[in-house]
């Protein structure tokens, strides 16, 4: 993982307060790619099929927003922003658990998908993937 | 599927691996790696075109247009975003964000083919 980086070389302790460094940096760039899905998904079944199953469609908007916040606060230093992190990821978590096992124990409560129907297999399981890698990157660059 | 949807596959895939191989031999992002991912850029400006061109011939997009041009225009924006976002700092990982862009845009294309017949 040395050898190459250019940046920060003369400070390496003070610099621990930051995620996006390194793998972080992967992290961020998918969250931005589901931050950005999520938002277009919600937005189009909002605007077109709202009234058809307002509750997946008021999820997937949920979803979205805990996408924009997580990339955000993972993109940004300091204490705060770790701990804003932290809470969007364990919600992710927590949604993409709930969801996808309401989704496949009673289908019919879920005729709509969202990104968290099935635990994410529409997008190729990535979203049960995210949180938990995201809270491993959190635990490693845990404010001291 | 159509050329453009098989020009995606086989650029997005050839960058996708491209820069998976770089990243996993611990390199930075380099001139390979960073113009295969704007040679997929190339790609979705040509679809673009095409898709301008053949709109403007007579052609009827089968499903909804603006569907259609919101993923062109997030297509676009995501080789542009993640070479800016890898060259910031340039270790390893930043060529696995450039990795991940080929895959993305090929997905995408296959949904806008979907959309377009």
């Amino acid at each position: 993982m040395t050898g190459t980086e250019t940046n920060s070389a003369g400070q390496q302790p003070k610099q621990k307060d930051t995620r996006n460094t390194g793998p972080g940096r992967l992290l961020i760039a998918v969250y931005a790619v589901f931050a950005l899905s999520a938002t277009a998904r919600a937005g189009y079944q909002i605007a077109t099929k709202f009234a058809e199953a307002p509750l997946a469609h008021i999820l997937s908007a949920f979803a979205a927003v805990v996408y924009i916040i997580a990339t955000v606060s993972l993109a940004k230093p300091g204490r705060t922003w770790f701990k804003v992190s932290l809470a969007a990821v364990l919600t992710e978590l927590v949604g993409v658990l709930v969801v996808g096992a309401i989704s496949l124990f009673d289908p019919v409560a879920f005729p709509h998908d969202t990104v968290w129907s099935l635990f994410g297999r529409g997008y190729g399981f990535v979203p049960l993937l995210l949180p938990i890698l995201g809270l491993l990157w959190l635990n490693k660059r845990r404010p001291s | 599927m159509d050329g453009y949807f098989y020009a995606l596959l086989i650029v997005g895939l050839v960058s996708t691996i491209l820069c998976l191989v770089a990243g996993l031999m611990k390199k930075a992002p380099n001139d390979p790696t960073i113009y295969s991912v704007l040679a997929v850029e190339v790609v979705l400006l040509v679809y673009l075109v095409g898709s301008i061109v053949r709109v403007a011939l007579g052609e009827q997009i089968a499903g909804e247009p603006w569907e259609f041009w919101g993923y062109m225009l997030t297509a676009l924006i995501i080789p542009l975003g993640a070479v800016y976002w890898a060259i910031l700092e340039r270790t390893r990982w930043s060529n696995f964000v450039l990795a991940a862009v080929g895959v993305t845009v090929l997905v995408m294309g296959a949904r806008m083919n979907q959309i377009w017949y």
